[in-house]
C-alpha cells in the first residue's frame, strides 16, 4: 500500500512539473520542509531508593520530508496539498515509515467578490470567541529554546493564535462612497468532531464576523460563535451547545502627532446540555476595554486596559487549552522503581509535543498552579476582574522591550466567600548588539521575566492562599564564524506556596478542591551551535541539561540531559 | 476631547455594573478541613442479590462534610473485587451501585461479599456483608469460555517448540466459570507458538456468525492475563469475513480485521475494541483490506487467535478466557 501511495505520489509529482513547464508558465510550486532528529537522552534520578527499574538511556530519531503541491490552474483558485513522508531512525522499508495528509485546502475567489476556503483552515476571531492564546506559553525564548519550540509550533499548526480546523470559510466584503467605508462578513463552519452512529455525535463549530468599518478612526464588530451537536446523529438526545456573541469596537484619536486607540469587546455566553439544562447551563458576560498610547516618534507604546470575565463564562473556542497536563510526556513519562508518572517540566514545555493539542475540545483542560494560575485561559480566563498595563518599546538601533502587569481578582469565590487576588507581571528584552554597537557578526542577547504572585487573606487559616512563582531566562546567540552561530541559554523556575486544585465535572463546574503544596527549583541550560546554509536550512548540534527538584519530595528529583543534532530546511 | 470623555463614561457605567457574588463554587474548604463525622451510618439496601434477575445493591451513608471515599466489595470465595469510588457528603443510589461487576478478577461467585468503604484521611474503616445469590449475566455471543473443554469444530495447531503448553486449565487463577486456556511455550525459528481457528458453524449458524451488521454495535471483548512485564508474547485475532457468503474465506477477496494485543502486563485484564475500530493488519502494520474495505460483524466466516512472540526473545506465556462479542462494551 505504502509502495503504491509513494509511487502514486511520484508520478502525480512528474506529471505536474510536466504541465507546469509545458505551460511555460508557474501555475505549480512545490512546497514544504525537511527535518530530521537525532536525539540521545540519559534520565538520573534522585531517589531514596536507587532507581533500578527506569531505563536510563534513550536514543533515537527520525527523518521526515512534507511535500506540498501549491496548484493554480486560474487566477482565482489555488489547491494545496501536502503529503508527509517519516522515517524513524531504526525502522525499514514497510515498518517505522508512515505516509500522511499533512494538509489539503482548496481556496479562491468568486466573480472577485466572494473568498471561499475549503479544507483546512487556520482560523481565529477575537480573544473571547476563538482564538488559541498560547497561555502557558513561555514569552521571548533563547534561541537555543525557540529552534526546538519552532519545532512543536509546526507541527501542531500553531500560527499566531489560530486554531486549525477542517470545514469551509467564506468571506467577503461592500465599499461605499460615503457615509461608512466598507461592510465585511466572515463566516465558517468546521467538524469538531465525527459522529460514530453510537455515543458521539457530530459536533459542529461555526462563527461569524460582521466588521463595520466607518473611516480609518472608527470600527464596530459583531462576532458570533457557537458550537453544537447535530441532533439525530445519536440516538441520545442530550446535545452540547456553547453560543458566544460579542460586539467590538475600535476608535483610534489622533492627538497630535501621536494616536490613542481605544479597543474594547462585550459579550456573553452560555453553554448546556439539552437533557441536562438545570444542572448544565451557564450563562455569563465579559468585558474587555483598553487605551493605548502610541507615541509615534519614540516607537513606544503604553496600555492601560480593564478586564472583567465572568466566573460562567464560558467559551471552548477560546479557553481551550492547548497543553493537557494530564497527558503523559514523550519519554520518560515514568520514572523510580514505582514507575510513578514523570511530572511535567519546563522542558516538556518546549519540545513536548504529545501534551499539545491541535484542535479545540470541549473538555475544560485543568490549569497547572506551577505554569500559570491567575490567567491559565488567556484574557478568556473565566472569573478574573481587575485592570492591565502594558509597555512596549523597539528601535531601530535593535532594542525590543516589553512589559506586562495583570492586577486581578475573582468575581466569585472557590470553596469560600474569600476571593483570591493575583498579581502577574512580565518583562522581555532583545538586544541585537550587532546593531547597537556595530559589530560586524550577529550577536543577540534575550531576556525574560515572569513573576506571579496568587493571595487569599481568611481569618480561617485552611482557606489561606500564597503561591508564589518566579521564572527567569537568559540567552544569546554568537556568530563565531561567517554562518556559524553558537547559542547558549538557561531557563529557571521557583515555586513556592500553596492552592486548591478545582475537579470539575464534565459539566465544568467545580465539584471538589484539592489542596496542593509546592516548594520547587527548575532549571534547564543548553548550548549549541548553528549552521545556517541559508535563512531557511540550518544544522544544529545541541546539548541540554534540565532538573526538575521538588523539595517537598512529592515527586523525586531527576535530571534529564539530552544531546540532540537537528537538520531544518524549509522550501 | 468630548467624544473620548463620552467613551470614557460609557465604559465605566459598564464596568460597575456586576453585582457581587454572594455564593462560591465547590465545596466548602472550611467544611472540608472540620473535624470528620458520619451523620448516617454505611449500609447496603440487601442482604441477598440477585443479579442474574436484574438486581443492584445500592450503597448508603452520610457525613458531614465532602470526603474522598472508596467502597471495595470483595468475594470472600473468589476473592473478586469491585471497587466504586467517589468525591461527595453522601454515598446513594447516584453514585454506589452495584450491578454484580467486577473490577479486579476473578468475577464474583455465588458467594458471602465484604464492603468496606474506606475516606481519605479517616483512619476508621466500616463494613457491611451481602451475599450474591445469582450472577450478573453477560447477553452476548460467547466464541470460547472453555467450561465445555475443545469444540470438535475448532481448529488447533501448536508448535514443536520447547515448553509448549495450550492447554485447558482449572486452578484458583480461572476469572470466569471454572476453566481457561493457558497458551505458552518457547519458538525459536517463527513467530507463531500456536493459534485456534473459531469457525462461524461452530455457532449454530451454516456460514456466518450471528452479529449486527452494524459494527458500532459489536464490540470484542475477552480477558487475557500477563504472566510477567517483560513477557513477550502477543495475542493477534484475525476476523476474516465471508463477504459473498460462499462459504469459503478467500484472502484476495475477503476482508480482514485485526486486533493486536501486546500482552505486557501483570494479572488479568479485561480487553475490548469495537468492531469498527479494528483495521488490518500486515506485519503488525496498518494495510488495506482486500474486500469491500466495510466493516461487516454480520458476515464473519472465522477468527483465528494466534499466540505469537518474537523468537529472539524466548520463553512466552499467557491465559486467555471469555472470549464474547458484546453490543456495548463489556462489564464482567
Amino acid at each position: 500500500m505504502k509502495k503504491h501511495l509513494f509511487k502514486y505520489m511520484l508520478m502525480l509529482l512528474s506529471l505536474m512539473s510536466y504541465h507546469s513547464m509545458a505551460q511555460q508558465k508557474r501555475t505549480v510550486d512545490f512546497i514544504g520542509g525537511a527535518r530530521s532528529v537525532l536525539s540521545n537522552n540519559n534520565i538520573v534520578v534522585s531517589d531514596s531508593i536507587p532507581d533500578t527499574t527506569t531505563i536510563k538511556r534513550n536514543s533515537g530519531g527520525y527523518a521526515l520530508i512534507d511535500l506540498g503541491v501549491d496548484i493554480k490552474p486560474n487566477k482565482h483558485t489555488e489547491i494545496l496539498g501536502m503529503f508527509r513522508i517519516r522515517n524513524a531512525y531504526g525502522g525499514f522499508w514497510g515498518a517505522g515509515v508512515t505516509f500522511d495528509v499533512r494538509q489539503l485546502f482548496l481556496k479562491g475567489v468568486i466573480s472577485d467578490k466572494v473568498r471561499y476556503q475549503v479544507g483546512d483552515l487556520n482560523l481565529k476571531q477575537t480573544p473571547f470567541t476563538l482564538f488559541n492564546h498560547h497561555a502557558d506559553r513561555l514569552d521571548s525564548l533563547p534561541s537555543v529554546f525557540k529552534l526546538q519550540n519552532d519545532i512543536l509550533n509546526y507541527e501542531k499548526f500553531y500560527r499566531d493564535n489560530t486554531w486549525r480546523q477542517q470545514g469551509v470559510n467564506v468571506d467577503f466584503g461592500f465599499e461605499f462612497a460615503k457615509g461608512i467605508k466598507e461592510l465585511n462578513f466572515t463566516g465558517y463552519l468546521t467538524r469538531l468532531n465525527a459522529t460514530d452512529f453510537s455515543s458521539i455525535p457530530e459536533r459542529l463549530m461555526g462563527g461569524t464576523r460582521i466588521q463595520l468599518i466607518q473611516s480609518k478612526n472608527l470600527a464596530l464588530s459583531y462576532n458570533g460563535f457557537s458550537v453544537f451537536d447535530v441532533k439525530g446523529t445519536v440516538l441520545d438526545s442530550n446535545t452540547y451547545t456553547n453560543n458566544v456573541n460579542s460586539i467590538g469596537l475600535k476608535y483610534l484619536y489622533e492627538l497630535n502627532k501621536n494616536t490613542i486607540v481605544f479597543n474594547g469587546e462585550a459579550g456573553r455566553s452560555n453553554v448546556q446540555y439539552a437533557e441536562d439544562f438545570d444542572k448544565s447551563y451557564l450563562a455569563d458576560y465579559f468585558i474587555n476595554a483598553s487605551a493605548t498610547f502610541n507615541w509615534l516618534k519614540k516607537n513606544l507604546s503604553f496600555t492601560a486596559g480593564y478586564l472583567n470575565v465572568g466566573p460562567d463564562f464560558r467559551s471552548i473556542g477560546a479557553q481551550s487549552k492547548e497543553i493537557d497536563y494530564s497527558s503523559l510526556t514523550g519519554y520518560y513519562n515514568r520514572y523510580t522503581n514505582d514507575q510513578i508518572i514523570r511530572p511535567i517540566s519546563v522542558m516538556d514545555l518546549i519540545v513536548g509535543d504529545s501534551l499539545y493539542a491541535t484542535s479545540v475540545s470541549t473538555k475544560l483542560n485543568i490549569a497547572n498552579p506551577i505554569y500559570n494560575n491567575a490567567m491559565p485561559y488567556g484574557l478568556a480566563t473565566f472569573n478574573r476582574l481587575g485592570a492591565y498595563l502594558k509597555l512596549d518599546y523597539h528601535n531601530e538601533k535593535g532594542i525590543q522591550l516589553n512589559a506586562q502587569h495583570f492586577y486581578l481578582n475573582e468575581i466569585r469565590g472557590q470553596g469560600t466567600l474569600k476571593l483570591k487576588q493575583f498579581q502577574v507581571t512580565k518583562l522581555t528584552a532583545q538586544f541585537e548588539m550587532d546593531k547597537l554597537f556595530h559589530f560586524q557578526k550577529r550577536m543577540n542577547i534575550q531576556i525574560g521575566l515572569m513573576n506571579e504572585m496568587t493571595n487569599r487573606n481568611s481569618d480561617v487559616a485552611v482557606e489561606k492562599v500564597d503561591l508564589k512563582t518566579m521564572r527567569y531566562q537568559l540567552g544569546a546567540e554568537y556568530e563565531l564564524f561567517k554562518k556559524i552561530d553558537v547559542l547558549a541559554g538557561g531557563m529557571f523556575l521557583n515555586c513556592k506556596g500553596n492552592e486548591f486544585i478545582p475537579q470539575r465535572n464534565v459539566y465544568t463546574t467545580v465539584s471538589f478542591f484539592e489542596e496542593a503544596n509546592y516548594n520547587m527549583t527548575q532549571k534547564i541550560i543548553a548550548v549549541g551551535a548553528r549552521c545556517r546554509f541559508d535563512e531557511k536550512i540550518h544544522l544544529t548540534a545541541l546539548y541540554q541539561v534540565s532538573e526538575y527538584n521538588d523539595k517537598l519530595i512529592a515527586s523525586p528529583k531527576y535530571s534529564i540531559n539530552q544531546f540532540a543534532l537537528i537538520y531544518n530546511m524549509t522550501f | 476631547m468630548k467624544k473620548l470623555f463620552t467613551l470614557l463614561m460609557i465604559i465605566s457605567v459598564i464596568v460597575s455594573c456586576r453585582k457581587d457574588d454572594t455564593s462560591f463554587d465547590g465545596n466548602n474548604i472550611q467544611e472540608m478541613y472540620s473535624d470528620f463525622m458520619v451523620l448516617s451510618t454505611f449500609k447496603v439496601d440487601k442482604d441477598s442479590l440477585d443479579f442474574a434477575n436484574g438486581e443492584k445493591a445500592v450503597f448508603s451513608a452520610q457525613f458531614n462534610k465532602p470526603v474522598s471515599w472508596k467502597i471495595s466489595i470483595k468475594g470472600q470465595t473468589s476473592k473478586a473485587e469491585k471497587i466504586i469510588t467517589g468525591q461527595t457528603k453522601f454515598i446513594d443510589a447516584t453514585n454506589a451501585t452495584w450491578n454484580g461487576s467486577t473490577t479486579v478478577f476473578p468475577m464474583f461467585k455465588a458467594e458471602n461479599c465484604i464492603a468496606q468503604l474506606t475516606i481519605d484521611g479517616v483512619a476508621d474503616t466500616f463494613q457491611v456483608q451481602t451475599k450474591v445469590k445469582s450472577l450478573k449475566v453477560n447477553q452476548g455471543l460467547v466464541i470460547a469460555d472453555f467450561e465445555n473443554g475443545f469444540s470438535p469444530s475448532w481448529t488447533k495447531f501448536v508448535q514443536t517448540g520447547a515448553n509448549m503448553d495450550f492447554n485447558i486449565k482449572n486452578d484458583t487463577l480461572c476469572p470466569q466459570g471454572a476453566k481457561y486456556l493457558r497458551m505458552a511455550g518457547t519458538v525459536n525459528w517463527d513467530y507463531l507458538i500456536g493459534l485456534i481457528d473459531y469457525p462461524a458453524t461452530a455457532y449454530g449458524t451454516t456460514k456466518t456468525l450471528n452479529l449486527s451488521a452494524n459494527p458500532n454495535d459489536v464490540y470484542f471483548n475477552c480477558l487475557i492475563y500477563g504472566e510477567s512485564a517483560s513477557n513477550p508474547s502477543i495475542v493477534l485475532f484475525q476476523f476474516k469475513e465471508d463477504e459473498n457468503a460462499d462459504g469459503s474465506i478467500n484472502g484476495n477477496s475477503d476482508d480482514q480485521y485485526d486486533y493486536q494485543i501486546n500482552v505486557n502486563w501483570i494479572g488479568w485484564k479485561l480487553v475490548t475494541i469495537k468492531y469498527a475500530d479494528l483495521v488490518t493488519l500486515v506485519n503488525g502494520q496498518p494495510s488495506t483490506p482486500k474486500g469491500n474495505s466495510q466493516h461487516n460483524p454480520d458476515k464473519i466466516g472465522k477468527i483465528s487467535m494466534l499466540h505469537l512472540a518474537d523468537p529472539s526473545q524466548g520463553f512466552a506465556a499467557c491465559k486467555i478466557d471469555y472470549i464474547m462479542f458484546t453490543s456495548a462494551p463489556l462489564e464482567p
